[in-house]
């Protein structure tokens, strides 16, 4: 014990702490003090090489470069800096200028060239994709099918509210839609807003009260309700309205399919009638260039019943 | 020998320890089983159940301040003041004062926190309390310092010993941080609202050097300050090199300083800022091993004791996570790196390297030791360390591989290309790759939140085994009065 001691006491600083805390003297470990100057060698290399340190009102620029484009065609050099480093990439890029061949090809063909050339349409493809999943998915979802019935229309059946045919589909990207359906439950009796889901549900053939329906037929052609004016006497709806075909199975507001039997189906019906449709797609000219709006006009006419 | 002669009990002001060591354990299981919530909220976003006060952006800020300034801050304050006491062998200054740091602190942390669920904050990551607790924090923050540097003005030691350098940084380089992100002028006085002195990018700017220096003097530099008592005291050796530690101290306070820009690579943070920051990031590197260094070499000629003693597991793989987190934060702070990584999960997986595996790690370890002395007692299990040290760091394992499976395989789906040269990833299909990723976090957040349960059991029973003791002791020499007496 007394030689351990010793030993200790030659080799720590001599110090003492709380009884037994010492510090041995140990030089800087070799390896250590070597990497620290490399990592100094390092700094001093990158600050030589890139904007570094601030002097006066400027800062020290640094040897390396970035060479690009400018607006007006020049070759432009300057120190290297992030903004720079960016427009190269976009202008140079290998995977950048790919792109842009395409873009540029496809923004000077007609709809119809697209449609017809497999090369354009593989790209419209691979673009529209991601382009629908960042920009419209969200509502849409995924593939174009929103995850219930009720909020958001589906873009791949063969319904369509405003039609699906490309140039209603293109204006409906760049300008947007408001689907608006205005509210019943105050302006019809609770008889005759039962009496429209049962004539509306008939029209798809679901097992509806006769008797109902036929005083629900009545009441759509009426100008009291005045459905026709939207849904058209055939109740096959109407594109520049944006209003829906009752006559076929597809639903876009009630979530029918969804229902346990009639009465739930009638209730979805009703709950329609009686509160309306306020539906927004915004206006994506502006925020998507034109290039953008043509492919995903491509892209979602191609997701089901493009007409 | 001085402290030979008296109880210890008597000598130093135990019970303001004891009482931040617990409340470190409180907010330790309450922050970090709101980390393990919110990572099961991200994995199934239904578990928010559209309450507001327990969604993701409302409880993830009341997470990081439960655990970085409940865990980590009173844990702080226990070990420091037990250290200062100890290595100046003198009684803490103020009693008074020390309490009200303990009762001003613990009511910033509530405020703050309940504060954050109804949506009251200042928005800043990490500085999100509103005015008011940021004037209560600075004032408790001045305390510390005042009984902080009154304990060592009385020492009998003439040297100050090393951790108390660290921790005095620590208090220092906290109170300018502090002060200076948060100037502001409250909307009113009975407004929660304020205006930040700093606009754009510059508040862009004052808002990571603040974050960064967080994490360097108060998640390092006041840990290191742990370390430096705790590993030679469970170890019985001298720390392996006082030249080393002086060298790695100041170089530590003064490159930290600089770095917080690397937060804000390619973004308007004019470019000469960012790699001025990224290049003292790398000068970093070095400074920040020194500690690990010279806590593993500590025990050189000591390594059979990690076979026999779970404290020092837990100190020794403290410093193996301190050494690999500070490694790969200078990686990560080359802008090259960091334009695949910012921005993704692999941040999360280096913070929580940190933030579990350094800090949680030696605090745990520093308290295993700490409490049954501050009880004078011994662990009721020593079983149930070894138990608590696996379930942690099978944890933390789980969630930093987690993580970087899905902060690099995001990365790099974000970045992939095409034939025709577009994005081959949309946002939503890298989300969904994160799906299962983050499912292994969470289980890895469960581990650790186990853990910690299991040490606030052991640390109950050895509490309730001490006074057991103690009462058979006063039984005992009350029998023998009694004895003697009749």
């Amino acid at each position: 014990m007394a030689d351990q001691s010793q030993q200790k006491a030659v080799q720590t600083t001599g110090h003492a702490w709380d009884g037994d805390l010492q510090e041995f003297n140990n030089p800087l470990p070799r390896w250590w003090l070597w990497t620290f100057y490399a990592t100094v060698v390092f700094a001093i290399v990158y600050w030589i090489l890139y904007p570094a340190w601030p002097v006066g009102k400027g800062y020290t620029k640094g040897l390396a470069t970035t060479t690009f484009e400018s607006a007006d065609g020049k070759e432009v050099t300057t120190h290297w800096n992030t903004r720079a480093e960016f427009i190269r990439d976009m202008q140079s890029g290998e995977e950048a200028l790919k792109q842009r061949a395409y873009l540029v090809k496809v923004g000077s063909a007609s709809y119809e060239q697209v449609l017809n050339d497999p090369d354009m349409m593989a790209f419209a493809q691979s673009m529209g994709r991601v382009l629908f999943a960042d920009n419209c998915a969200a509502c849409h979802g995924l593939g174009g099918t929103p995850a219930q019935i009720g909020s958001y229309p589906n873009l791949r059946d063969d319904a369509w509210l405003w039609g699906g045919s490309i140039e209603r589909i293109e204006q409906t990207i760049r300008k947007g839609r408001l689907g608006y359906m205005p509210p019943f439950g105050k302006v019809l009796s609770e008889a005759q807003i039962d009496a429209l889901a049962n004539y509306v549900l008939g029209l798809s053939g679901n097992p509806v009260d006769k008797a109902k329906a036929a005083e629900g037929d009545k009441l759509f052609h009426s100008d009291q309700a005045g459905c026709y004016a939207c849904h058209t006497n055939s109740a096959k709806g109407m594109y520049a309205q944006g209003s829906a075909n009752l006559t076929d199975q597809v639903w876009t507001v009630a979530d029918v399919p969804d229902a346990t039997d009639i009465k739930d189906k009638l209730a979805r019906v009703k709950a329609v009638i009686r509160n309306g449709i306020e539906r927004h797609m915004p206006a994506w000219e502006g925020r998507l260039s034109d290039e953008e709006i043509k492919l995903l006009t491509v892209y979602v006419h191609s997701l089901g019943g493009g007409q | 020998m001085a402290q030979g002669a008296v109880a210890a009990d008597a000598q130093y002001d135990y019970d303001i320890i004891k009482k931040f060591a617990i409340m470190a354990l409180v907010w330790g299981v309450l922050g970090m089983a709101a980390g393990t919530y919110i990572a099961a909220e991200l994995a199934f976003p239904f578990l928010n159940f559209d309450i507001a006060q327990i969604t993701f952006g409302r409880l993830r800020p009341g997470h990081t301040t439960m655990v970085i300034f409940g865990f980590g801050g009173n844990a702080l304050f226990a070990t420091s003041y037990y250290v200062v006491q100890r290595t100046s062998q003198a009684r803490l200054w103020g009693s008074g004062l020390a309490n009200f740091t303990f009762w001003g602190w613990q009511a910033a942390l509530v405020i703050g926190v309940l504060g954050y669920l109804n949506g009251i904050t200042d928005g800043k990551e990490y500085a999100e309390f509103p005015w008011y607790v940021d004037v209560l924090i600075a004032v408790v923050w001045v305390a510390y310092l005042v009984v902080y540097v009154q304990t060592l003005r009385r020492r009998s030691q003439p040297h100050i010993y090393v951790a108390n350098w660290f921790y005095l940084a620590f208090i220092l380089a906290t109170a300018i941080l502090h002060i200076f992100r948060n100037l502001a002028v409250p909307v009113g006085l009975f407004h929660p609202e304020s205006y930040s002195l700093y606009s754009g990018v510059q508040d862009a700017m004052v808002q990571w050097w603040y974050g960064h220096n967080a994490v360097g003097f108060f998640l390092t530099a006041a840990f290191l300050g742990m370390m430096y008592y705790f590993v030679p005291k469970q170890a019985g050796r001298p720390i392996y090199s006082y030249r080393l530690s002086i060298i790695h101290f100041w170089a530590l306070s003064f490159m930290y300083m600089w770095v917080g820009g690397h937060h804000l690579h390619w973004t308007a943070l004019p470019d000469w800022t960012s790699s001025l920051a990224a290049a003292f990031s790398i000068l970093l590197l070095m400074p920040s091993w020194g500690g690990m260094i010279n806590g593993i070499m500590t025990l050189s000629g000591a390594w059979d004791k990690l076979r026999t003693d779970p404290i020092m597991l837990f100190l020794i793989t403290a410093l193996s996570f301190y050494g690999m987190s500070t490694f790969e934060g200078p990686m990560m702070s080359l802008k090259s790196v960091n334009a695949l990584s910012h921005y993704t999960d692999w941040t999360v997986g280096h913070v929580h390297s940190g933030a579990l595996g350094w800090v949680a790690m030696i605090t745990f370890g520093s308290f295993y030791h700490l409490i049954p002395r501050l009880w004078e007692t011994r662990l009721w299990s020593t079983r149930l360390v070894y138990v608590h040290f696996w379930l942690a760091t099978i944890g933390i394992v789980l969630y930093i591989a987690a993580m970087w499976v899905s902060g690099i395989g995001q990365g790099l789906m974000l970045r992939a290309f095409d034939d025709y040269g577009n994005l081959a990833y949309t946002f939503i299909e890298t989300v969904q790759f994160m799906h299962w990723p983050l499912v292994v976090r969470m289980l890895g957040g469960v581990f650790f939140v186990s853990g910690i349960l299991t040490m606030c059991f052991n640390i109950a029973m050895t509490i309730r085994s001490a006074k057991l003791e103690q009462a058979a002791i006063e039984a005992k020499i009350a029998a023998k009065l009694a004895g003697a007496g009749a």
